[in-house]
């Protein structure tokens, strides 16, 4: 007679359970937590910062290779020796191939390239390099403590008290703009100068550089440097087949650069 | 002595369950920062600990509250769009709430930051004023200490 009242009762009990899964399922999603702090609390600027829509426009054809941006990035953000949040690349381009180097991130500029080298260049360029802050930044997806974020004004952004220097984030960029800073054991990297942006202050390496060869600014902004610059339409983007869609444009960007 | 029963195990995985979940719901609220964003997924308060820092660059605006003079005479000069900071380094290395603590001078032993940017080189574009370092070589033959200020102006070194 027992057995006969089991096949239910087990059903029952399947039912009961997938119904009990449900609604914890719905707790954790909707519970408490969210009631408590959603969005709306979360930014502390929200609705103003959206209004902004920053870009980063860096002219190939105008950059000297002065490392003035490198040390004024060092100077302004502490980076340790041998750390870089931006750095220079010269790029030369010959016969038989490309040569790429970057003498300790080009901080003190470069040296002149030998004669017998200099022979037979095709093209040389220094292309300025940094955090690319995009759209669909790769090292946001990876980091497992949420501790690496996009801002509402759509600066790419480190929070150093919830970073435990994992390291995803260093190998998830593909424009190895991160690094493990090693006297703060924190994942670091460029920020725009989020502290002077937000002091209405340009970034230390726009602030800085002799060639206006870094240029920084609103995009809603339709009188601004930037915006012209981007209606011209001229710009590239490093590494499109990425799809992380860099909100850091090139202008004159080589074909050769990487 | 009655026997447990034919429910009993379903009761107490129902109760552990639920001691679970209610274990989960407590730890997730306490862990959680307060300023969490769950629609970004992260940290609000990380947005003021960001814009915490200090500013160490000043930009030109800042030199010329006290240097109005230069500004003026270097408004007509060729080194005008330079920023003064690219040379002189930092604001905060020179001043620290408004009292000047260091000098803001130029290294004027050596040429290394005329060359720094005016160092002839392949990469550079051309219409930009170069000089061949061998031709700098050259003039020191002539008289060794010899650097570029001692016939130009920093501020407006016409050739």
């Amino acid at each position: 007679m027992e057995n006969s009242k089991m096949p239910d009762s087990r059903r029952e009990f399947l039912v009961r359970l997938l119904e009990g899964t449900a609604t914890a399922t719905v707790l954790m999603v909707f519970g408490p937590g969210v009631m408590a702090h959603g969005p709306e609390t979360g930014g502390t600027e929200r609705a103003d910062d959206a209004d902004h829509k920053y870009a980063y426009i860096i002219d190939v054809g105008k950059c000297i290779g002065c490392g003035n941006c490198v040390r004024a990035c060092k100077r302004e953000n502490s980076v340790p020796t041998d750390y870089f949040r931006t750095w220079v690349e010269r790029y030369v381009v010959r016969e038989e191939g490309v040569y790429v180097d970057s003498p300790k991130g080009a901080i003190e500029g470069f040296e002149q390239l030998n004669k017998r080298f200099r022979d037979n260049i095709k093209l040389s360029r220094t292309v300025p390099k940094m955090c690319n802050h995009c759209h669909n930044p790769p090292c946001v997806q990876v980091c497992p403590v949420g501790a690496t974020f996009k801002s509402p004004e759509g600066f790419v952004l480190v929070d150093r008290d919830y970073c435990m220097a994992c390291g995803y984030c260093v190998q998830a960029c593909p424009y190895a703009a991160r690094f493990i800073n090693p006297v703060e054991h924190k994942s670091d990297k460029c920020t725009w100068c989020y502290h002077r942006v937000k002091k209405g202050l340009l970034p230390a390496c726009v602030t800085v550089c002799p060639q206006k060869a870094r240029l920084f600014g609103d995009l809603n902004d339709i009188d601004s440097e930037v915006s012209k610059l981007f209606e011209a339409d001229q710009w590239m983007v490093l590494k499109p087949e990425m799809h992380t869609d860099p909100t850091c444009f090139y202008i004159g960007l080589p074909r050769e650069v990487v | 002595m009655s026997l447990p029963g034919p429910k009993a195990h379903i009761v107490r995985l129902v109760a552990v369950l639920v001691g679970a979940l209610f274990a989960f719901l407590v730890i997730k609220e306490v862990v959680t920062p307060s300023s969490w964003n769950y629609k970004d997924w992260y940290r609000g308060d990380a947005l003021a600990l960001n814009s915490s820092y200090e500013a160490a660059y000043g930009g030109n605006q800042s030199c010329v509250t006290c240097h109005e003079e230069v500004n003026q005479e270097l408004a007509e000069f060729r080194h005008q769009a330079l920023s003064c900071e690219s040379c002189h380094g930092a604001l905060a290395d020179h001043v620290k709430e408004g009292e000047k603590i260091g000098d803001a001078v130029v290294d004027d032993a050596s040429s290394w930051q005329c060359l720094n940017c005016h160092d002839a080189q392949v990469s550079k574009p051309a219409n930009f004023p170069q000089f061949d370092k061998e031709k700098i070589e050259e003039h020191q033959e002539i008289e060794p200490d010899m650097i570029c200020t001692a016939c130009h102006t920093p501020h407006d070194p016409t050739p």
